[in-house]
């Protein structure tokens, strides 16, 4: 196995559904999730998970070497985003767009893929990409 | 009474990927005659990308039914997945769903095989468990990332989709459920062997004895059951293998054109095994107005065909708009190649 088992199940709702801490003095999203608030010092956090809000590509960029375990995700294409309602900036893997497609401001959603699988028989691994949201970009059609 | 009545649809969605493919590049690369998507009535299929599967796709379905529902996710107390192409052949693909949709842990979760119907047999099973009490609210859902030898005449058809229904208590729900019946028989039409990448079928076996003799039987038993004839019905869904099947088999029961092709999505996508039927319900619900009647016929190789019949409620209208519909993601779509969907679907072979 290449990928730690325990860390993946331990992470599992960062992976799933990007879990974070909600400030309940500032109201702030602490992502990733922390106990004390980065931007006040509160200690009073609430569970929150962003996969509920939609966010806008800040900045992006495309790497073509690929690590192992990403060979046939060549090029990844990985964007700095906000999320619409909290204004919180994450870094996330984009989806269903192709290089030509992306611009600063598209509006894209958080989806559940396959980020990585460890070789042919071990786990595969799931998280939160984003892509455009329906009816946003176009068609190829003749 | 029928245990069925109290029980209906409380939320619905479906998922295409974007990417589809022409059936022209299968016919150009295969040498297959240029008029056999034509034969089969359909034009292209969806082909999910490097990154999807019957789970992410299912997920996505999942999501849409939810946000049409509107209810807290931990009160439902069952997830069902039908699916002939689980990501893996031992672990649950329910529970990676319920635990990434908020679910878990208080509930059942479970996977179902029966080729194309083990979704419908899934939302049999759930109206029991509804009406039971056993359980508030339950998830269904009917996902395949259908495979296909290359250069079979499956491959022209076998496609990429998900749908997911929310059954729970009927004085909630958008559509009722008014009857169901089912009928199965051990048929050798369509089988895949365990440690083999692609199915085969029985050639001539798949249409008159399995998919027509089924799919029949079962509406004729839900009509016998019910009284209700084939005019009451406003809308007729079948499992749709190709574009060609459904027409068939609605002519033959009597049904006329115009009320199959709103739930036809074949053509358009391909098939796409345990979403074929219930993508079609699916459009119908999408578009479909209060008052008004659905018969709802899956079919899945080996044999079996399940039957309702479904009545829309006032409360549609407003869970219509809730998440995206079927039309949205059939207007989302980018052409590919023979390439590009070998890579995508693993056909290309390489060491990992
Ligand atoms: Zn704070």
């Amino acid at each position: 196995m290449r990928f730690s088992i325990p860390r993946y199940w331990r992470e599992r709702h960062s992976h799933y559904r990007l879990y974070a801490k909600k400030c309940s003095k500032c109201g702030r999203v602490n992502y990733p999730p922390s106990n004390i608030c980065r931007y006040c010092g509160s200690t009073e956090l609430e569970d929150y998970y962003l996969d509920r809000e939609k966010a806008k590509i800040i900045s992006w960029t495309i790497i073509y070497p690929a690590p192992e375990g990403f060979e046939e995700q060549r090029p990844r294409i990985i964007a700095l985003l906000e999320t619409l309602e909290t204004k919180t900036r994450i870094i996330a893997p984009l989806t269903d767009i192709l290089p030509e497609e992306i611009k600063e401001g598209l509006i894209v959603e958080p989806v559940l893929r396959r980020i990585k699988e460890d070789r042919e028989a071990g786990l595969i691994h799931y998280a939160i990409a984003y892509r455009p949201v329906i009816g946003s970009i176009g068609t190829n059609k003749q | 009474m029928r245990p069925e009545t109290s029980v209906g649809i409380i939320g619905w969605g479906s998922y295409i990927p974007r990417w589809r493919l022409p059936l022209s590049e299968i016919a150009k690369l295969w040498g297959f005659a240029p008029e056999t998507p034509r034969g089969l009535n359909v034009v292209e299929k969806a082909v999910a990308g490097r990154d999807e599967d019957a789970v992410t796709m299912g997920w996505e379905a999942a999501r849409n039914a939810l946000l049409r529902a509107g209810i807290d996710p931990k009160e439902i107390g069952a997830v069902w997945f039908g699916t002939e192409s689980k990501p893996y052949a031992v672990k649950p693909s329910a529970t990676i769903i319920a635990e990434a949709l908020g679910i878990t842990p208080d509930t059942m979760a479970t996977d179902l095989e029966f080729a194309c119907r083990a979704g419908s047999e899934a939302l049999r099973i759930s109206i029991g468990a509804v009406a039971s009490g056993l359980v508030k609210y339950a998830l269904v859902i009917g996902s395949d990332t259908a495979q296909a030898n290359p250069g079979d005449i499956l491959e022209f058809t076998a496609s990429s989709a998900a749908t997911a229904l929310i059954t729970g208590p009927a004085r909630e729900a958008a559509a009722v459920f008014e009857a169901s019946y089912t009928y199965v028989t051990d048929t050798p039409d369509f089988w895949r062997r365990a440690h083999q990448p692609y199915p085969l079928h029985g050639e001539g076996f798949t249409g008159e004895p399995a998919y027509f003799h089924h799919i029949v039987s079962a509406v004729k038993g839900l009509l016998e059951q019910t009284g209700l004839k084939v005019d009451d019905f406003d809308y007729a869904v079948f499992h749709q293998p190709n574009g060609k099947y459904p027409l068939a088999v609605a002519k033959r029961l009597g049904f006329p054109k115009e009320k199959v092709l709103p739930g036809l999505v074949t053509p358009y996508i391909g098939n796409s095994y345990n979403s074929s039927a219930l993508i079609g319900l699916s459009r119908v619900l999408d578009i479909a107005k209060p008052g008004q009647r659905i018969l709802l016929a899956p079919f899945g190789s080996g044999a079996g065909s399940d039957a309702y019949s479904i009545v829309v409620t006032d409360k549609i209208i407003e869970k219509q708009d809730k998440a995206p519909r079927v039309d949205d993601y059939l207007n989302r779509k980018y052409l590919i190649d023979y390439a590009t969907y070998a890579k995508f679907r693993g056909i290309i072979t390489r060491i990992r």
